[in-house]
């Protein structure tokens, strides 16, 4: 099959899944309706509607981390392709990404002395 | 004809789960109770929150069933069991499970509330301790492989599996692979005790049936990678390819459902907190070994 085959393929099987979940959704409203009653539809807050949209009463307190999964997750770009090619290459390879996973390193040490992985 | 096997595999293996989940659980082995418990989910009501972000509500449950579904296709059970052997197959999963992330998120913020909103966020934390283990891994894995094609990467494993050639990797793998999967002890976004559901909360009826079956389906998906990748695929002695792998794919959930039922649940904060001090660190480690031993020992 050519690669292009392959992904329509991927496609294929992503819509059919999709099909057959809305087949079981039709399934269960054959089963029975649901009844629109009030009261009935607020969300798990102990019967209380809250006022405000629920997002402003929470903090994600992991900025610090999320800058830092930044830059490695960029690294990692690199690596898939640098994966790859890695035997014929070989030591230059090696000492070409080990400086700058070793820069990268000295990023997530330096947060780390900054008290980056503290909780906050 | 390959897809329908490959989607019976998986499907019959969520199945199993359920019943081996059912058996450690209660004590008791009954194989029709996952099909009851579905079809009991089939009949109740499904309702849908007040103000909620309604497509995301809807997508949420149907995107996790999407992404381990889609997973599973570049696995191969076998050597010419495999649905898609795309080139970029490694990188095809990070791609997929990437998804899971966004699938929980969605299905924390759609029904506005308290509880799910909790959940979602905490996944979100969760991830980025945990995704950086799962790529660097792989990595190791592509190198020794020259590939990322799946089946090369098990051919790759004929004479001596990943396990033992990089333990490490696995170990750190495994670990990233059960927090993907939002099982306990790194159910932060579900926890039962203390966020009642999180983003299960406000699901029910048809919807929690779909979003527990991706779950499940998704825990063997994962299994399944990880057998692909480090426990040599469908090599083994004696019984046919497909069988090996199979086996070992329930092996490996197996034993994440039990390191699951014996480990107290983990904060998010420690858990971030472990990843980046620790296990980043050594699945650094674990590259630079891998590569001096390929260069060492061809």
């Amino acid at each position: 099959m050519s690669a292009g085959q392959q992904y329509l393929l991927l496609l294929g099987m992503a819509l059919g899944v999709v099909c057959v979940v809305l087949s079981l959704y039709g399934l269960g409203r054959a089963i029975g309706p649901t009844r629109q009653e009030p009261g009935k539809d607020v969300p798990a807050s102990s019967g209380v509607l809250s006022r405000d949209p629920v997002w402003g009463r929470y903090h994600a307190r992991y900025y610090g981390y999320a800058l830092l999964f930044l830059a490695f997750d960029m690294e990692m770009a690199f690596m898939y392709p640098w994966a790859v090619v890695y035997k014929e290459v070989g030591m230059v390879a090696l000492l070409d990404m080990g400086v700058f996973l070793a820069i990268l390193f000295l990023g997530l040490l330096y947060g780390w002395s900054q008290g980056a992985f503290r909780r906050q | 004809m390959t897809v329908a096997i490959v989607l019976l595999a998986l499907f019959g293996s969520a199945w199993l789960l359920a019943v081996i989940e059912g058996w450690i659980t209660t004590g008791r082995l009954s194989p029709a109770a996952p099909l009851y418990s579905g079809l009991a989910h089939l009949g109740r009501e499904s309702i849908v929150p007040r103000s909620p972000d309604r497509v995301f509500f809807e997508a949420a449950p149907v995107l996790l069933m999407v992404v381990a579904v889609l997973g599973m296709a570049v696995l191969p059970l076998a050597p010419d069991l495999v649905i898609a052997d795309l080139g970029t197959g490694g990188l095809f999963i990070n791609a997929a499970l990437a998804y899971v992330l966004v699938a929980v998120i969605m299905a924390g913020w759609g029904p506005d509330g308290a509880y799910a909103m909790i959940g979602g966020w905490r996944f979100l934390g969760q991830l980025i301790a945990y995704s950086m283990l799962i790529v660097m891994p792989i990595t190791a894995v592509a190198m020794r492989a020259e590939s990322l094609v799946n089946t090369a990467i098990v051919g790759s494993q004929e004479s001596l599996w990943n396990i033992v050639y990089q333990p490490l990797g696995f170990v750190l793998f495994f670990i990233a692979a059960m927090a993907l999967s939002f099982r306990a002890p790194f159910d932060l976004p579900t926890a039962e005790g203390e966020l009642g559901g999180g983003v299960d909360a406000e699901y029910t009826g048809v919807r929690l049936a779909v979003l527990r079956l991706a779950r499940l389906t998704l825990v063997v998906t994962l299994a399944s990678t990880t057998t692909v990748f480090y426990l040599g695929g469908w090599y083994g002695p004696l019984l046919p390819p497909w069988v090996w792998s199979l086996v070992k794919t329930l092996a490996v959930a197996v034993s994440m459902m039990l390191a699951g039922r014996y480990l107290p649940r983990i904060r998010e904060a420690d858990l971030m907190r472990w990843c980046w001090v620790l296990g980043i660190p050594l699945a650094l480690v674990n590259i630079i070994i891998v590569g001096l031993l390929i260069l060492v020992v061809p």
